[in-house]
Parts: C-alpha cells; sequence; structure tokens
C-alpha cells in the first residue's frame, strides 16, 4: 500500500481550485513542507511513473524534484502557484531523464519492461503498454489534462511551451491515444 | 471556444466522461465539438489509467528529504563562500610559480655552471668552481629563500584551508 498522503491519482482534483490552501507569505519551514509534500507527493509519483514507467526512476526524480523545489526557497503564498513549480520541476526532470537515456544508450527512451509483467495483472500491463508508446510530452499533456484537471496555461507552464500550442498538441495526443486503444482493442 | 485555452466546456466534457455522468447538452456539445470529442473518446480510458493501484509504494520521509535539502544548501553555501579564496590560492600559486620561472631564468647561466661544478672532474679544478660560486650572488640566495617560504606557505594554506 501506498505511504500515507501518497494516495494515486484523485481524478480532477476537483476541489483542488476551491479548496487549495493559503499560505502566508513566508519562507517554508519544515511542517509546512511536510504538510506540503504529504499532500503532494503521491501524485507527483504516480505522474513521474507513469511517465518513466520506472519505480526506482520515480523514486529518484520525485527526491530531486522536491529537492529543487526547497532549494528555490519558496515563499509564494499560494499553494497552486507551489503546486505549478512541482509539476514543472517534475516534468523538466523526467523530459532531462529521458534526454540522458538517449544519449547514454543504455536505457531506452521505451518504458522498462520489468515494471511491466504480466503477474500484475493483463490490464495493468496492456495500459501501461499502450501509454508508454505515447511520446513524453504526449504521456505528460494527457496526464496533466486528464488526471490532475490541470488548465491549458497550467499545462503550458509545466511543458514550457505555449498556452495556444497546447491545444492543437492535446488534441492530437488524444486522436494518437485513441488511435492506439482501437489499435489494441481498449477502446472503450 | 475561445482560441487561447480551448473549449470551456472541455472540464466538464472530461468531467462526464470518465464519471459517465452526462446531461444531455453535455453530450450533444461533445458530438458537435471536436476537442471535446477527442477528450470524451479517451476520458474514460484515463480515468481507469489513472486508478490502477501503483506497486506497494513508501514514498521517503519529508523530514528526511528536508534534512538533506538543508544539508546540500548548506554545502551549496559554503563552496560559494570558498570561491574568491579558492580563487586567491590559485593567483598566490601563479605569482610564486611567475617568480620561480623569473628566478631561474635570469640567473640559469650560472645555476648551470655552479651545478656542473658540483661534478667531481669540475671539482679537481676549483678555480673554476669558485668563479661559478661567485657569478650567484647573496640576493640570490636570499630570494630563493623568500620564494621558498612563500610555496611553503601558499601549500600549508590550502592544506590548512581544506582541513
Amino acid at each position: 500500500m501506498l505511504a500515507e498522503g501518497a494516495l494515486i491519482a484523485p481524478l480532477f482534483v476537483a476541489a483542488r481550485a476551491t479548496t487549495a490552501p493559503r499560505m502566508p507569505n513566508q519562507p517554508m519551514d519544515e511542517a509546512r513542507f511536510e504538510a506540503f509534500y504529504r499532500r503532494m507527493a503521491g501524485k507527483i509519483w504516480s505522474y513521474i511513473y507513469r511517465m518513466t514507467g520506472d519505480a526506482s526512476a520515480a523514486d529518484d526524480l520525485l527526491q530531486k524534484t522536491f529537492f529543487r523545489f526547497l532549494r528555490s526557497n519558496p515563499v509564494i503564498a499560494d499553494e497552486d502557484h507551489l503546486r505549478r513549480y512541482v509539476y514543472k520541476t517534475a516534468t523538466n526532470l523526467v523530459f532531462d531523464h529521458f534526454r540522458e537515456a538517449k544519449r547514454d544508450r543504455a536505457v531506452a527512451i521505451e518504458m522498462p519492461q520489468s515494471d511491466f509483467r504480466a503477474d500484475r495483472g493483463e490490464l495493468r500491463h496492456d495500459m501501461m503498454r499502450v501509454f508508454s508508446e505515447l511520446k513524453p510530452q504526449e504521456r505528460a499533456l494527457l496526464w496533466l489534462a486528464h488526471v490532475e484537471g490541470s488548465s491549458h496555461e497550467e499545462i503550458a507552464e509545466s511543458l514550457a511551451v505555449k498556452t495556444k500550442s497546447v491545444k492543437v498538441m492535446l488534441f492530437r495526443a488524444r486522436k494518437r491515444l485513441g488511435a492506439l486503444l482501437s489499435k489494441k482493442g481498449l477502446a472503450p | 471556444m475561445t482560441a487561447m485555452t480551448g473549449c470551456r466546456l472541455e472540464p466538464d466534457v472530461i468531467r462526464a466522461a470518465a464519471s459517465g455522468e452526462w446531461t444531455s447538452s453535455l453530450r450533444r456539445h461533445a458530438e458537435s465539438c471536436a476537442d471535446c470529442a477527442a477528450a470524451a473518446e479517451v476520458g474514460p480510458w484515463m480515468e481507469e489509467f489513472a486508478r490502477l493501484d501503483d506497486r506497494e509504494h513508501i514514498l521517503p520521509d519529508p523530514a528526511v528529504l528536508w534534512l538533506k535539502a538543508k544539508l546540500m544548501q548548506s554545502n551549496a553555501t559554503m563552496q560559494r563562500a570558498s570561491l574568491p579564496m579558492t580563487r586567491l590560492q590559485i593567483g598566490a600559486y601563479l605569482a610564486v610559480a611567475a617568480c620561480w620561472a623569473s628566478l631561474l631564468t635570469w640567473k640559469w647561466s650560472a645555476i648551470e655552471a655552479w651545478v656542473k661544478s658540483l661534478t667531481p672532474s669540475h671539482m679537481v679544478m676549483a678555480s673554476a668552481s669558485a668563479q661559478a660560486t661567485a657569478s650567484l650572488t647573496v640576493s640570490f640566495f636570499a630570494l630563493v629563500v623568500v620564494l621558498s617560504s612563500a610555496t611553503v606557505f601558499v601549500a600549508m594554506h590550502t592544506i590548512l584551508a581544506e582541513e
């Protein structure tokens, strides 16, 4: 089971926009960091894991994400802003991870197979396989839009692209996923 | 639709596609809007995908992360603080090396003659040796002593600073 506060990917985070707590505008202390971490770490881990398909890489990148977050000396009062910052950092680190893997050629860009053994369930196996066939950017777009319920502006910020490009990129990613699902006979 | 952020009903369509709770107007809209149709097409699958149980996983303890981050920060601060000192040390090494090079270049012929005078064949010819030694003045030896001291001082400073 997941650790406390590490609930995986609640869909849309419907209440997110209305309940995101406002923090006093002062440097983040340990208690505040811990509270923020417990709210975010599970989601970020899931995001990274779905992007990379590698649990150990997800562990590593999660830690790096929060190290960078702390190194930035967060003082921003708005938790939504902090959330976006963490997603942006995680996305950058995942893309760096793919670039390093490509450069080393030791690790294929595709998700490693070891984590997707059939004994974890055929459905899970098939779904992970389908998702791994998308480009990293497409995975990020779909996850942020559908699972995190991020707006186009938030997605643009996380992926460092123009807001108006998100609409087209997201449409293409959805179409590609739809085509893959039809091809594999997994279309709902 | 808005040009910048896609269809304004897209979040509602995603929610409806995930939950299966469609209103008739929203369904009609999804059928006529390309973005929403695409969102509705993959929405249920993405919901199912997100709900997959991840492997048993223990996330790192936030207290440990906090401590590590603080340690890394203090290391970085220390490195930043010691940067001027490191530069100063490099400068000192370069200056000492330049002084040694100048001194050796200036007195090279005399040093060469003096070194040659130390061989057994030249030792026999005492007058030649005396001449060579005479060309190395007291000031030269004083400079050698000063430069040697400076070299030892810089080296000791580096060792102590590292400790």
